[in-house]
């Protein structure tokens, strides 16, 4: 959830002036409440991103046309890329609101901002969706390392440093999902008991591929693989590819989704075969 | 420990059950024996065009377009005595493809196209994949009831194909008849183009996306590279799919058949043939 | 067992490691997070995390190496036994983190790489990449959501601590609320583990995160918890200013030769390539010949937040400075700062190798925070050692139990029985400032070495016989009727407000609210600005009683949250303004030009704070443990003897 710190202070003598940019922003008041737009105008200072425009608007809740209205609500954290809170999909394209910057969304005068939430994942309010389902398919395939406990046991497994490179990548996973909002295999489901055999996505996938390169992750490569077969596993992904392209962390999403899908070929001749 | 975590809900019906085996069985149909069978399918009607380079020097006063016509008849002439594999083949054939279109009809239904907001390369490619299995469902039937279950109320003319006659008949069923062009012989021949491009684009895209399904290609360097072959392929079979089909577009049904009947069939095709409409095509 | 709890509110690095530990020792654990605990403000950290290891340790370095220089770094206002038990438990700690995946960087031997950072002489930071407090972080929750999957901790994501609920002194639950559907409910536990982090929304814009606003702390200080050493504020140097926060930019661009500077003119409004370099003002360079631009971290601090406050020659008139890169070749830059020049690149647009960076201070950090106790472990010299001499032999080796004992119930207990402070929240380890790197080490030593504290004091204490879910109801709903009540009486306000009128907007309160105490309460504090600091508090307060809210919708309503927030932060705000006027010395990051010395006399003590039940803040001194080590001036070996801990070693230190 957001706090909304304070809008930015007024700069003295700055170099450029403000511009009016128009937020086009897709509403709901809550679940089951149907969606409506809304326009802002706000002024916008150079290197003003999103999250600042939405904060302008938080605390003066005016419309375009000049009517009060509720400050929009949002989802936000960090506000540098790291946590993943504040993704929605801005001008079409899903991403962080806190990386776009206004002079890159609207570059040109008389650009419209449009906001929407993502669209994957049920509204709470607003832009704030609930992405549940989404650390639910993290416990699905057994994201973790099963250690023995939290007691001193001595050192972990040595690495080389190439594969540590390889799993970092893989580990800067923020659980945005952005690759669940371009993903046209992954859709809406409001209903949690479905969760566990509808598409499980990318980056849930991806985790499944770090935790079994861990030489202790691997002890649980079976029942990861075993949930990957299922339905709504790696098998339903289509080869899109869009999400790749739009994580912003560059994880290679697709070459973990090739990658898990060799794993459960083998898993499965080596079960056919041993029982 | 992992013991300790919830067990996966029941899985329902067998759809699920074997979720695993039939996507993968869905993915190698696709290949084998759909895949193999259309590279050789279109790589014998192809000879339609370069089959008198397959006669090797037999019958020299052929032209070269006759010449194919004739290789080509005896290719056709020659699978056609294979009864008892032939059959088999067929059976396999057909089991497959409707397991894969029936199969491939509820994948694509669970996915929702976005190709609007989100243009790249590879989510075409997703939505075009799809696209070209319904239309490869549509134009096999076709294809495969008109001039092989004899279906012939489907064909404009109502010629009847021939395996004695394999040229001829099928530029007959194509172009709307024994004498040459009709109007509705333009929308078959329309629908053939449409329909062998999109099944070779399905086929060479399916086989870039099965490198990735079965975890040939991982790296995103090798399915680049993969692609590239697949592109290839897929342009080496679009081409020999386009030439079978100029191949029957430019020939006419009679004077082929007189080519055929000259290289071995053992009667015309005339009974057959005789109340197909005669008029000439503009 | 079964019928006991525990509740740990926060689910950053110190929460979900103590979540871990309990629920391991067969405690079930309620886990409260305003968000989900993956998106906790730990995944901002950078840097990494110090521990002695057995490279240093060939070299001469020690554990004891390295609880001296956080006692020195620190400028001796921590009590010296918790941090010698967690310097001592560190190694072990990085252990554990490797067995739980966390992909520290490796040599090519296939060992953990270690950086160097301020305040030692030695290679003691791990780190991960330039992301080590994601990287731990992400650890910790894949722990923790193991535990979750087993039924052994259940969380409650996007629900706000309100109040913790004490009955007969003991903390016996929690009153918290669904920022979704906006329920308020009361919760019982037999141990409260708050695990909030810091306060930098307070300042209006820091390098935190939007959630740590304080309010938790701040909830339990209104409630009767005492609040230590609020004054101790980090303010990191270079910041990148934005619209929405302030980023941090690593000191490694000044280490490069990065140089600073500003026009030599107010209000020059051409472009920086434009300006000649006689019309450039290098103040730290022309104040500093012999350091230039890689002065320690406090001066280079005071000295731009000087440039721009006091002389008014920030760079368009505002709160920035240049710091300039774009004399190095580009190449070089993009080989050796790369992943800091992208973030520049990301957020500003510019292209920090063809443009100068603009860049301010920005409060970091907060060393003080819930006030805790301890049991000593058994080192006990006759008399405090004089500080240690680098990489000679350590007095003690690093067996457990010598700073702390393990176990004992009271370790970081606030002064209410059963309510327990982890990490940044509590004030225990870093004194008046903290060492690089030495942040995520404390969250994580809180959680699983006090965790086990949470469990003893369950089993042998109070709890025992008398378990929390077996108490009437009466506090419990008295709790969550109050807060019902304040909800309502914020909601009620909407009617007939202007959302928009500056004088009752929160928004407009909370921004004056942060303009203010990073004007009064940051880099330099002088006692007539404290008081009128004070004094504006005080009419905030007032205009916060009238606040008006723009939205009454009773369904996940942010302003609402926002709102009650900043009235919980004004207090706390106090607490840090009547610490600083109280401490009329200068000690680490809290600097007096009134008082530019240290006083260890009077003031080497720990401020702690108190609020009674009519919200009026009283501060007194109390005497700390320094039983170890003496004090000595802390100049890192320089004349010049207000050299910060945080960058004896400036180039290498930070990614």
């Amino acid at each position: 959830m957001a706090y909304a710190p304070p809008p930015s202070v007024p700069r003295r003598g700055a170099a450029t002036p403000d511009r009016g940019v128009v937020f086009r922003i897709r509403r709901c008041d809550g679940p089951g409440k149907p969606s409506y737009w809304q326009e802002f105008e706000v002024a916008v200072p150079r290197n003003a991103n999103v999250i600042s425009c939405l904060q302008q608007i938080a605390a003066n809740p005016v419309t375009a046309g000049g009517a009060r209205t509720t400050p929009v609500v949002w989802d936000a954290g960090c506000l540098e890329e790291v946590c993943g809170a504040c993704t929605m999909v801005i001008n079409g394209r899903v991403r962080q609101s806190c990386s776009c910057l206004i002079d890159e969304c609207a570059p040109r005068e008389g650009d419209v901002v449009t906001l929407e939430p993502m669209g994957k994942f049920p509204v709470v309010r607003d832009l704030w969706v609930d992405r549940s389902r989404l650390f639910h398919g993290l416990a699905r395939v057994r994201a973790w390392v099963p250690i023995d406990g939290t007691y001193d046991l001595g050192s972990g497994p040595r690495e080389g440093p190439a594969t540590q490179a390889e799993r970092y990548v893989l580990s800067t996973c923020m659980s945005c999902g952005c690759c669940l909002e371009a993903c046209p295999q992954f859709n809406l489901e409001p209903d949690e008991g479905r969760w566990e055999t509808a598409f499980i996505g990318a980056h849930a996938i991806s985790q499944a591929r770090l935790f079994n390169e861990h030489p202790t992750g691997s002890q649980i490569k079976g029942e990861r693989l075993d949930a990957l077969m299922g339905p709504g596993g790696v098998s339903d992904c289509g080869n899109a590819q869009n999400c790749v392209k739009v994580c912003p962390k560059g994880i290679p999403l697709t070459e973990s989704i090739a990658a898990v899908g060799r794993s459960v070929i083998l898993h499965a001749i080596a079960r056919f075969f041993r029982g | 420990m992992s013991a300790a975590s919830p067990p996966p809900a029941p899985p329902r019906g067998a759809l699920e059950r074997h979720h695993f085996l039939l996507r993968r069985l869905h993915s190698l149909t696709g290949i084998v024996p759909i895949g193999v069978f259309l590279v050789a399918h279109l790589v014998t009607n192809s000879s339609l065009i370069w089959g008198k380079a397959g006669l090797r020097g037999a019958h020299p006063e052929l032209g070269w377009l006759d010449g194919g016509i004739a290789y080509f008849a005896e290719e056709v002439r020659w699978i056609n005595t294979q009864v008892p594999h032939l059959l088999l083949v067929e059976i396999v054939l057909w089991v497959s493809i409707a397991f894969h279109a029936g199969l491939g009809v509820l994948y694509a239904r669970s996915g929702r196209n976005n190709v609007a907001r989100y243009a790249y390369g590879g989510n075409r490619r997703y939505a075009a994949q799809r696209l070209t299995g319904y239309v490869a469902i549509a134009f096999i039937f076709y294809h495969v009831a008109t001039l092989r279950w004899g279906w012939t109320f489907l064909v404009p003319g109502g010629t009847h194909w021939s395996a004695e006659f394999a040229g001829s008949t099928l530029a007959a069923a194509i172009k709307g008849g024994q004498a040459g062009w009709t109007l509705m012989g333009v929308g078959v021949a329309l629908l053939y183009f449409v329909g062998v491009s999109a099944t070779v684009f399905h086929f060479a895209n399916g086989l870039w996306t099965a490198a990735i399904t079965w975890g040939l290609t991982i790296s995103t360097g090798a399915q680049r590279r993969w692609g590239y072959a697949c592109l290839a392929m897929g342009a080496a079979l679009m081409l020999a799919g386009w030439s079978s089909l100029a191949g029957a577009l430019m020939m006419d049904p009679a004077s082929a058949a007189r080519v055929e009947a000259m290289v071995g069939a053992p009667a015309g095709p005339g009974a057959r043939q005789a109340d197909a409409p005669t008029h000439v095509a503009p | 067992m079964s019928q006991h709890r525990v509740i740990v509110v926060g689910g950053g690095l110190a929460g979900l490691a103590a979540a871990a530990r309990v629920a391991e020792a067969g405690l079930p654990v309620d886990l409260f997070s305003v968000v989900p605990v993956k998106r906790s403000h730990s995944v901002c950290a950078q840097g990494g995390i110090n521990a002695c290891n057995d490279v240093a340790r060939q070299q001469g370095y020690s554990e004891y190496e390295h609880f001296d220089e956080t006692i020195y770094g620190g400028d001796f206002l921590a009590d010296q036994h918790p941090v010698l038990e967690m310097t001592n438990t560190a190694p072990r700690i990085i252990d554990l983190l490797d067995r739980m995946g966390v992909p520290f960087n490796r040599t090519h031997e296939g060992y953990r790489d270690l950086r160097l950072f301020g305040g030692s002489l030695f290679k003691r930071t791990h780190f991960a990449g330039a992301t080590t407090g994601q990287q731990l972080i992400y650890a910790l929750d894949e722990q923790v959501r193991r535990c979750e999957s087993e039924g052994k901790v259940a969380k409650y994501e996007f629900w706000e601590f309100l109040r913790p609920v004490v009955r007969e002194g003991r903390c016996v639950g929690i009153v918290a609320q669904d920022m979704r559907t906006m329920q308020v409910r009361a919760f019982r536990a037999d141990a409260v583990v708050m695990a909030t982090g810091g306060c930098g929304m307070v300042f209006g814009k820091s390098t935190n995160s939007v959630i740590c606003t304080g309010a938790a702390a701040a909830r339990c200080y209104r409630d009767g918890v005492w609040y230590a050493n609020p004054e101790m504020i980090q303010v990191h140097p270079t910041a990148i200013p934005g619209a929405d926060k302030l980023r941090l930019m690593s000191e490694s661009a000044r280490g490069e030769g990065g140089r600073v500077w500003v026009p030599r003119r107010p209000l020059d409004e051409r472009a920086p390539r434009d300006i000649p370099e006689s019309e450039r003002f290098y103040f730290l360079e022309e104040k500093y010949p012999a350091y230039g631009n890689i002065v320690p971290r406090d001066i280079a601090t005071r000295e731009i937040f000087d440039i721009c406050v006091n002389q008014g020659l920030g760079v368009n008139g505002g709160n920035q400075v240049y710091l300039d890169l774009t004399h190095k070749d580009p190449e070089v830059l993009s080989r050796k700062l790369g992943g800091i020049l992208e973030i520049y690149e990301k957020f500003v647009g510019d292209d920090p190798r063809s443009t100068p960076m603009k860049i301010f201070p920005a409060v970091h950090y907060s060393m003080g925070g819930l006030w805790t106790q301890f049991t000593r472990g058994s080192y006990a010299p006759a008399t405090p050692l004089p500080k240690h001499r680098s990489a000679s032999p350590p007095p003690i080796d690093a067996r457990p139990g010598q700073g702390m004992l393990p176990g004992a119930p009271n370790n970081m207990m606030t002064n209410v029985p059963g309510l327990y402070a982890f990490g940044e929240v509590n004030y225990a380890y870093h004194g008046a400032n903290r060492l690089g790197a030495n942040a995520l080490l404390s969250c994580i030593f809180d959680g699983l070495f006090c965790g086990a504290s949470v469990v003893n004091f369950i089993r042998n204490d109070a709890p025992a016989g008398n378990p929390a879910a077996d108490l009437p109801p009466a506090e419990f709903d008295a709790g969550e009727k109050r807060e019902r009540e304040r909800m309502n009486a914020l909601l009620g306000t909407v009617a007939d407000g202007r959302p928009d009128e500056p004088a009752t907007n929160p928004y407009a309160i909370g921004k004056e609210l942060g303009d203010e105490m990073t004007a009064a309460c940051t880099v330099v504090r002088t006692g007539p600005r404290l008081e009128q600091c004070l004094r504006r508090l005080g009419e905030l307060g007032e205009r916060f009683a009238r606040v008006k809210l723009a939205d009454a919708a009773a369904w996940s309503n942010q302003s609402f949250a926002y709102a009650r927030a900043i009235g919980d932060m004004l207090v706390l705000a106090q607490a840090i303004a009547r610490g600083a006027l109280e401490r009329r010395e200068s000690r680490g990051a809290h600097y007096r030009t009134d008082f530019p010395d240290r006083d260890d006399a009077t003031f080497m003590k720990a401020t702690v704070a108190r609020c009674d039940a009519r919200g009026v803040t009283s501060v007194a001194l109390d005497p700390i443990d320094a039983s170890l080590i003496q004090p000595t001036a802390r100049t890192y070996g320089k004349k010049d003897d207000r050299k910060d801990p945080g960058k004896a070693a400036p180039a290498a230190a930070r990614a």
